[in-house]
Formats: C-alpha cells, sequence, structure tokens
C-alpha cells in the first residue's frame, strides 16, 4: 500500500514538474500562431523525453552515478568540457527565464513590477536548495504545478468542436499566413522545451540523491512513463486553449497573462487565480531543479562531492557553484531583459544542445561491464538511435532558422 | 584485495581509458572524493607497466586539457599552491578496494589529507551561512 502511495506521489510529481515556463510559452505561442498544426511536435518530444529519462534513470539506479560524471568519463576531460560549458550557458539561461517566469506570475497576481520580486524569488529559491529535503522540496512543487489541470478544464469549458479539434491534430496543416520556416522554426523551439536537457540531469541526479538501487527502476519506470506523457497532455491543452481563444482574435503571446487568458475567459477570475497558482509552483519547481542541475553538472565533472543527501558543509564546492549560479541569474533577470524573450531563446538552444546530453547516455545505456543485465534492449536501442538523429537534425536546424526566421516574427 | 573480478582485472591487461580514466573515486562509505584525472605508471617485472597512484587535481587534470586551457589551469594551480614544488594529488594504489562503476578506496579523503579548495570553499563560505551543519529538513 505504501509502495503504491509512492508511486502514485511520484507520478503526480513527473506530472507537474514537466512543465516549465519554456512549455507554457511555447505551447501558447504556438497554439496562437499555428492552432494545434505543431501538437505532433510535443507528442515527439514526450515520446523522447520518455526514452532518454527513462535510460538515465535505469542508469542511475544501477550505477548510483549522475549524467556528467558519465559523460566526462565517455567524452573524455575535453570534449567533456567543451559538453559541460555549452551545457552549463543553457541551464543558466533556463534557470534565468524560470526565476524571470515566477516573478511575473507574482507580478500577474500583484500588479506589482516583477522586477521588485527577483530578490525575494532568488533568496527563496536559494533557501529552499539549503534547507529542505529533497523529496519534500520535489512533491511540494510538483503537487502544486498539478494546479495546471486548469488549463484541460479551461478546454472542456471552451466546448470544441472535438472531432475538429483531433483532426487538425491528427492530420496537421500548416496556416496558409505562415512561411514553413517560421512553422519549423516553432517546431524546434517546442522540440526543446519538451526534451530541455537539465530534465535529465534532474532525473538522474534525484535518483542518486534518493539512493535508488536496481529495485526501484521499476517505480522510475512507471513515473516516466505515465507522469510525462500526462505532464505534455497539459501543455497540449495549454496549446489548445491558445488555439481555441487566441488564435481567433488575432492574439500573439508576449506575456505571462496571455498564456492564461483563455482560463479567465473559459473559467472566470478563481480560474486565473489557480493558472497563477500553477504558473508559480511550475516555474520555482524548474527554477529549483535547473539551479540544482548546474551545480550537479560541474560536480559531477569534477568529481566533487554533491547533492543534498548530506550536509551543506559537506558538499560546499557544490554549494558555492548553485549559490554562483543563482547570483548570475538574478543578475540577468535584472538587466530587464523580457523573460518571455529569454525563454523563447533558452528553449531554442536547448535544442541546440541537445545531443551532447543525450549521445553520451545512449552510449553508457548500453555498456554491458556497466550495466549487467539492465543494459539496453533491442526496442530501446533502436528507438534510442532513431531519436537521436532526429535530436541531431533539430540541433542542427535551430540556428539557422532562428536566423533565417529573426527568431520566429 | 578480496574481490575476485578486481583480482581478474589486475592479471589481465584492460583498457585503461575506458574502464579507469576519469572516474569518479569514492571512500569506503561512497563520499565522492575526485576523479581519476590521470594515473602514475611504473614499468612492471614482466613488461608493460602497471599503476602505481591515482593523481588527482587541477595538476593532473591541466596537461590532459588541450593547449592554453590546459597551460593556464597548471598556471593557475601552481601560483594558488603554497607548495613551492607543486605536484598533483596522489593516492596509492594500494588504497584502492575495487574497480567498478567508482573507484573505491579505504581512506575517507580526510585520512588520506589531500583537502585543497573543498576545505577552503567550507571553511571561508559555506561554514560562515547558518544551517551548513544541518542536514536538510
Amino acid at each position: 500500500m505504501k509502495r503504491l502511495l509512492s508511486v502514485f506521489l511520484g507520478v503526480l510529481t513527473a506530472i507537474g514538474g514537466f512543465v516549465d515556463i519554456g512549455d507554457l510559452v511555447a505551447n501558447a505561442l504556438a497554439g496562437a500562431r499555428f492552432g494545434l498544426s505543431l501538437v505532433w511536435v510535443t507528442v515527439l518530444g514526450v515520446v523522447g523525453i520518455c526514452l532518454f529519462a527513462e535510460m538515465s534513470g535505469r542508469v542511475a539506479a544501477v550505477t548510483r552515478r549522475g549524467t556528467f560524471d558519465l559523460i566526462r568519463e565517455r567524452l573524455g576531460p575535453r570534449a567533456g568540457l567543451l559538453n559541460l560549458v555549452a551545457s552549463l550557458l543553457v541551464t543558466v539561461l533556463t534557470f534565468t527565464a524560470e526565476i524571470g517566469g515566477v516573478a511575473l506570475a507574482l507580478e500577474l497576481a500583484t500588479s506589482v513590477n516583477y522586477l521588485l520580486f527577483v530578490p525575494v524569488v532568488g533568496f527563496a529559491v536559494w533557501l529552499v536548495i539549503w534547507r529542505l529535503r529533497f523529496k519534500v522540496l520535489e512533491n511540494v512543487f510538483g503537487l502544486l504545478g498539478l494546479a495546471l489541470i486548469v488549463f484541460p478544464v479551461a478546454l472542456w469549458k471552451l466546448n470544441p468542436a472535438w472531432g475538429d479539434l483531433l483532426h487538425s491534430i491528427v492530420a496537421p496543416h500548416k496556416p496558409a499566413s505562415e512561411d514553413l520556416s517560421t512553422y519549423l522554426y516553432y517546431g524546434v523551439a517546442l522540440f526543446g522545451a519538451a526534451m530541455t536537457p537539465y530534465e535529465v540531469f534532474f532525473f538522474s541526479s534525484g535518483a542518486v540523491e534518493e539512493r535508488w538501487t536496481a529495485k526501484d527502476i521499476a517505480t522510475s519506470r512507471v513515473n516516466v512513463f505515465i507522469g510525462f506523457p500526462l505532464g505534455g497532455l497539459l501543455s497540449v491543452a495549454i496549446a489548445a486553449c491558445a488555439a481555441l481563444v487566441l488564435m481567433p482574435a488575432g492574439i500573439e503571446v508576449g506575456t505571462l497573462g496571455q498564456v492564461g487568458l483563455p482560463v479567465a475567459v473559459a473559467v472566470g477570475k478563481l480560474g486565473l487565480a489557480v493558472a497563477i497558482l500553477g504558473f508559480v509552483a511550475a516555474t520555482f519547481g524548474a527554477a529549483l531543479e535547473t539551479g540544482l542541475s548546474t551545480g550537479y553538472s560541474i560536480a559531477q565533472y569534477f568529481g566533487w562531492q554533491w547533492g543534498k543527501f548530506v550536509r551543506p558543509r559537506d558538499a560546499a564546492r557544490f554549494h558555492v557553484v548553485v549559490l554562483l549560479a543563482l547570483i548570475a541569474a538574478i543578475a540577468c533577470v535584472l538587466t530587464t531583459a523580457d523573460p518571455i524573450k529569454v525563454t523563447e531563446y533558452s528553449i531554442v538552444f536547448s535544442a541546440v544542445a541537445l545531443p551532447l546530453t543525450y549521445f553520451p547516455i545512449l552510449v553508457v545505456a548500453n555498456d554491458p561491464v556497466y550495466m549487467g543485465e539492465h543494459v539496453n534492449g533491442r526496442l530501446s536501442n533502436a528507438l534510442g538511435t532513431v531519436f537521436l538523429g532526429i535530436i541531431i537534425v533539430v540541433a542542427a536546424a535551430a540556428v539557422p532558422l532562428m536566423l533565417l526566421t529573426s527568431a520566429g516574427q | 584485495m578480496t574481490d575476485e573480478s578486481f583480482d581478474d582485472m589486475t592479471d589481465e591487461s584492460f583498457d585503461l581509458r575506458l574502464r579507469l580514466l576519469d572516474r569518479q573515486v569514492v571512500d569506503p562509505d561512497g563520499a565522492m572524493i575526485c576523479k581519476v584525472d590521470d594515473v602514475e605508471l611504473a614499468p612492471a617485472d614482466g613488461g608493460g607497466y602497471v599503476v602505481t597512484a591515482l593523481l588527482a587535481g587541477p595538476l593532473a587534470l591541466g596537461p590532459r586539457l588541450p593547449g592554453r586551457l590546459g597551460r593556464w589551469t597548471v598556471a593557475l594551480a601552481r601560483r594558488w599552491s603554497d607548495d613551492p614544488e607543486p605536484s598533483p594529488r596522489r593516492i596509492p594504489f594500494e588504497r584502492v578496494t575495487e574497480l567498478g562503476s567508482a573507484v573505491v578506496l579505504d581512506r575517507s579523503r580526510d585520512q588520506l589529507g589531500i583537502a585543497g579548495l573543498e576545505d577552503w570553499v567550507r571553511t571561508h563560505v559555506i561554514d560562515r551561512i547558518p544551517g551548513s551543519r544541518h542536514a536538510s529538513e
């Protein structure tokens, strides 16, 4: 019974934890401009993140080593360092976007300028990382993030023609008014948002934090294969709401308020309040995850003690790295660069960095000396290889598409 | 040194780069100490080489990094060292009890006396923040 409860809790946490500022913005943006014609990309991204999160969770459970530990081991110190620097840039950019996102959500709730919230949010992020147990941190923000279920509720209240909705998902049709390159650019952004690399750093390091062993692989699979797709469903609901309310009105998403607007229209004030709670929880949770991920990746590369399962003084360098990353992220938000724009760039650069993370995971999950009986099966390998191909194409296309479309203008 | 698989590994030649270099080094309780940044080799009696020590720290890692970055790493590490003749941190291979997904030693980091930056950061930064000695709640 207790085990069942913990599995259930894990699934709920995965649902709430899947959505972050990148998913919120990208899905609303894409929905408002392209209707449901890009939902297939989100579906593809969810399949990809499930595949590689399962692999990295399995690797972490069997070897008790985090992802970057293995990246350095497989790629060597040179390529490993290049990978570390690139991944860190993307993760800190995402960290910046998440902190900006929390502040924007608080502005939405209070009408106080978001910049005033930034130092408070930053301090809160640090305090939680410094003091709260890993399990508590993961569960509280994952569960609060479930408030985003208000989006599927809003969709239901909007009472769309479900048949047409499903048809436009299954048989996607690019709107005639949009260029193919813009369509593809938003596709890349959605893919990057769904497969953001920090999710894998966090997931595998979290498995070590919680002292998983090979026995926990089954639990991990349930979390991943049920939780992430349901989280993906939230993303699709956000896109669908935007497609139904914002697209006909010709509204392009440029603020977090516009992401929540369809909920206000369909469910009213109370619904909007719940949506804002969901925004705060999802972005704050993701801020914790990205912040911890900066520490995880550097400490794992250099072999330092890391993690919240030891006292802060026993992982001194790890905590200093997290603190420095936090200061950098706060400074970036305080430059008054629009957090929504920062988010857009962070997910596109995530897409560029994808192969750096996912290739080494695939290699290690295939090493029989390391993995023993838990080595990748044929299905995992076939799918993993196909996805690696997709990931490489997406990564290569991301920057040219960005230049070609002036970042989706 | 009772682990059978470990004996197997020392008898046969094995891929140093794949199975030892850049592995995580941990103490008997699993606390993380460092990476195997480099190894010290000595000629073996029957030809070939044996690993005599694991090397760690910027002075071991630096030479394995490319070009200027590697030289700067070494130069900085030399400058910051109190030692007039700085050398990489050295862990004799006798300390190794197991080679698996991590390299397990029979001593803790404090017992080995290879503290360095971690201790500096601990005393000068982390210990000054309230709550550094408490486990998370």
